[in-house]
């Protein structure tokens, strides 16, 4: 079984710091990491390849840097990586993104299985898993939180929807967008990371991959950003002091008619 | 020891010191002020009151007070403590410095800091962070202790291998003295042989020579690389044997080596609902190495997990980002809670033998553990020779059983210290809870030497009695 993992490298935005006056996270001295959601990728990944046998290649687009990310889910278990990059790529928007990683993966060839984190936590769109998707004309399926059987030349997941969860039994291959609840990622071993270290990672650019510089990058993108704003928050919270038993009852009572009408009891 | 009570008129005496707001005497409110981190039914005692000052001035006048009507004051940061020493076991005052919380001054020039003492130990390197400068005193409660109670309890933690404990680090302190004068000692020197050194004394002396107001503390260029290494071992006779020979053998200090055995790591992980692969291992080491290269970092780091192997590691995992660190950090900073849900009668100790001495040290404690039919797990900061041996209830035995059994096991386990070269208390502090052992492991001379000097600072004993040893 040949899994491919596109990943996205990332800020490290647990500690990070906003600028206050434009709203903009503070770079300067950020860590590069997994994107996070990534993870439960690669740790499905792996662990299939350890239950079917067969191999996992991580795939990222991003600049040179993006290559610790590669070879961190290499440490982890994953057996090849290849980094896409270069300034042709620079200002891709999901739309672009998404077609580079499919051309990407159609190079590589022989696959049975895509799986993705469920979006990148900085741009947070969650358009690039079902990007490719459709790019390969792939069955899809978004939200995965369950992998429930590996047959032959199908798979059934299960899926969080918003009434609960939905099974799905796709035909491989297939590309998966993966939640948390579909494992727990394992940590980097020192014989993985040494393995990774010398591991020889081949770098593809737009002209490896056959794809015409204009509708890569900026150029190859229909996003544009018009403005970008703070959200406030609307919800201001109701505070009602209370002292003695009347005002108790009285403070249930508002509590109890408030949930009525927003019809939660 | 007879004290008086705290009156009304002492109480409205009070109030016109700190204000009003400032005191409490709600016994409701009061319970939060009778206990620290150590187990709630055994040894909480409620404080008559409790005030919250807000300078050194005001905490003169209460000290002053105090004395003159003879009420014991008992000084208070965050009770994360692990011996009792912010019980007030005597009634009277708890003095919290938990409004005293102002970062006074960050001293690019001298790298030093000064504050107030109930600032949040790990605020101040989130305040220095962006400097590219460090504070090195990392105990466990980080997240919630104050710098007044390190330094009072002169703190060790997780960077010690490396970085030492807290009292490295403290240049100088304003203290109200137990008679109610404000007095410094110490500065912003590196040096200082100008008569005795009072600051030290301070330093660790557990709230019982009088009440840190003010505190410089030095700082270090801050290590922008940092590795740890989660090493799965065996069983703990393996991991425990690996310890010295990380450091002899790798000719690495490394920031901390951290001992979890599998059921602190279990017990842990079950808390924090994390799924690092406990089973299959007897024991964990957790090992951090520090730098500002990142190769030598790498290559140290790499040295020691082959160390490790070498000596009967099954596996060894790598956190190098700040998300996989705090992973296995949060997985040794959770212990001593994660006990907690599970049993609150238990003995949390904080024994240190020499760190040659710590693979001799663990069949000692297994014996203990045999000869009780109790569970001893262990965990703490093996690099130190500093480990937190924690005696667990038998649920097969009755609280009275267990309050025997738990002075005999804990007795036992301080003498088998004492033969190893060690004492009985690393960092947690003597306090309340190990009252009753020091006698049997402390030189008696120094014992006496020891109760002289809290005579002379504090005639009326009056600066929280009941602490680290009788007066006679």
């Amino acid at each position: 079984m040949h899994i491919i993992i596109p990943i996205k490298q990332v800020p490290e935005t647990s500690n990070v710091k906003m600028d206050e006056e434009t709203g903009t996270m503070r770079r300067d001295g950020v860590e590069s990491i997994i994107n996070p959601l990534d993870l439960y990728a690669i740790e499905s990944g792996i662990t299939l390849k350890e239950k079917y046998g067969g191999k996992v290649t991580v795939i990222s687009m991003g600049p040179a840097s993006a290559e610790k990310a590669l070879r961190e889910a290499v440490a982890m278990g994953c057996d090849h990586g290849i980094l896409i990059s270069g300034k042709e790529f620079a200002g891709s928007d999901t739309w672009a993104t998404s077609k580079v990683l499919a051309a990407a993966i159609e190079k590589i060839g022989d696959f049975d299985l895509i799986l993705a984190g469920e979006r990148a936590t900085d741009g947070d769109t969650g358009q690039v898993g079902p990007g490719i998707a459709s790019f390969l004309d792939l069955p899809l399926s978004t939200y995965t939180s369950k992998l429930i059987e590996v047959q032959v030349d199908s798979i059934t997941v299960e899926r969080l929807i918003e009434e609960g969860y939905e099974v799905l039994k796709l035909p491989r291959p297939a590309l998966l967008t993966v939640v948390k609840e579909i494992s727990f990622p394992r940590l980097p071993t020192l014989r993985g990371k040494k393995r990774a270290k010398s591991l020889d990672l081949p770098v593809w650019s737009a002209a490896q991959l056959d794809l015409p510089v204009a509708q890569l990058g900026l150029k190859g993108s229909p996003t544009r950003v018009v403005k970008i704003d703070r959200p406030r928050v609307t919800r201001g919270g109701t505070i009602v002091k209370t002292g003695d038993q009347d005002s108790i009852v009285a403070a249930v009572e508002q509590l109890v008619e408030f949930l009525r009408v927003k019809e939660l009891v | 020891m007879q004290y008086n009570p705290v009156t009304k008129k002492i109480v409205a005496e009070l109030a016109e010191i700190v204000g009003a707001k400032n005191v409490l005497i709600d016994p409701e409110k009061l319970e939060g002020y009778s206990h620290d981190e150590t187990p709630i039914d055994q040894y909480a005692h409620l404080p008559e009151a409790v005030v919250f000052p807000g300078s050194a001035a005001e905490i003169a006048r209460i000290v002053k007070l105090a004395n003159r009507e003879l009420i014991p004051i008992t000084p208070r940061g965050a009770g994360s403590g692990l011996s009792g020493g912010a019980i007030p076991v005597y009634g009277g005052i708890a003095l919290s410095v938990e409004k005293m919380d102002r970062v006074l001054e960050i001293d690019d020039d001298n790298m030093m800091m000064v504050l107030e003492p109930g600032v949040i130990t790990n605020s101040v390197n989130e305040e220095i962070e962006e400097k590219g400068l460090f504070f090195a005193g990392y105990p466990m409660s980080v997240l919630t202790c104050y710098i007044g109670g390190n330094i009072a309890e002169n703190a060790g933690g997780g960077k010690a291998v490396k970085y030492g404990v807290t009292g490295r680090y403290i240049m100088g302190l304003e203290l109200v003295t137990p008679t109610g004068e404000i007095v410094e000692l110490g500065g912003k020197l590196l040096k200082d042989v100008s008569g005795y050194d009072l600051k030290q004394l301070i330093i660790g002396s557990e709230g019982t020579l009088g009440i840190i107001t003010k505190a410089i503390i030095k700082l270090l260029p801050r290590p922008t690389e940092q590795v740890d290494l989660l090493v799965l071992f065996k069983d703990v006779k393996t991991a425990i044997k690996a310890v010295p020979r990380i450091m002899t053998d790798g000719r690495i200090i490394p920031t901390g080596i951290e001992f979890m055995d599998k059921l602190s790591v279990k017990t842990s992980c079950q808390y924090l609902n994390e799924k690092l692969p406990y089973q299959q291992a007897g024991a964990m080491l957790l090992i951090e190495v520090d730098g500002n290269k990142a190769e030598e970092v790498e290559a140290d780091a790499e040295t020691i997990g082959e160390l490790c192997m070498e000596n009967g590691a099954i596996e060894v995992y790598i956190a190098d980002n700040h998300t996989t660190r705090e992973r296995v950090w949060s997985v040794r900073r959770n212990i001593a809670e994660a006990f907690m849900v599970v049993s609150p009668h238990q003995s949390l100790e904080d024994i240190v033998v020499p760190i040659a001495a710590i693979p001799d040290l663990m069949p000692e404690i297994e014996r203990i553990s045999d000869q009780y039919d109790l569970q001893i797990p262990c965990y703490g900061h093996a690099g130190d020779g500093n480990l937190h041996a924690t005696l667990v209830k038998n649920p097969a035995h009755t609280l009275e059983q267990w309050y025997q059994i738990e002075e005999k096991a804990l007795h036992e386990l301080y003498l088998a210290v004492k033969k190893l070269g060690g004492t009985i208390s690393g960092e947690h502090g003597i306090g309340y809870k190990r009252r009753p052992y020091l006698e049997s492991t402390l030189d008696p001379v120094a014992l006496d030497l020891m109760r002289k000097i809290k005579k002379a600072f504090d005639p009326n004993n009056i600066m929280n009695p009941g602490k680290i040893f009788e007066l006679e």
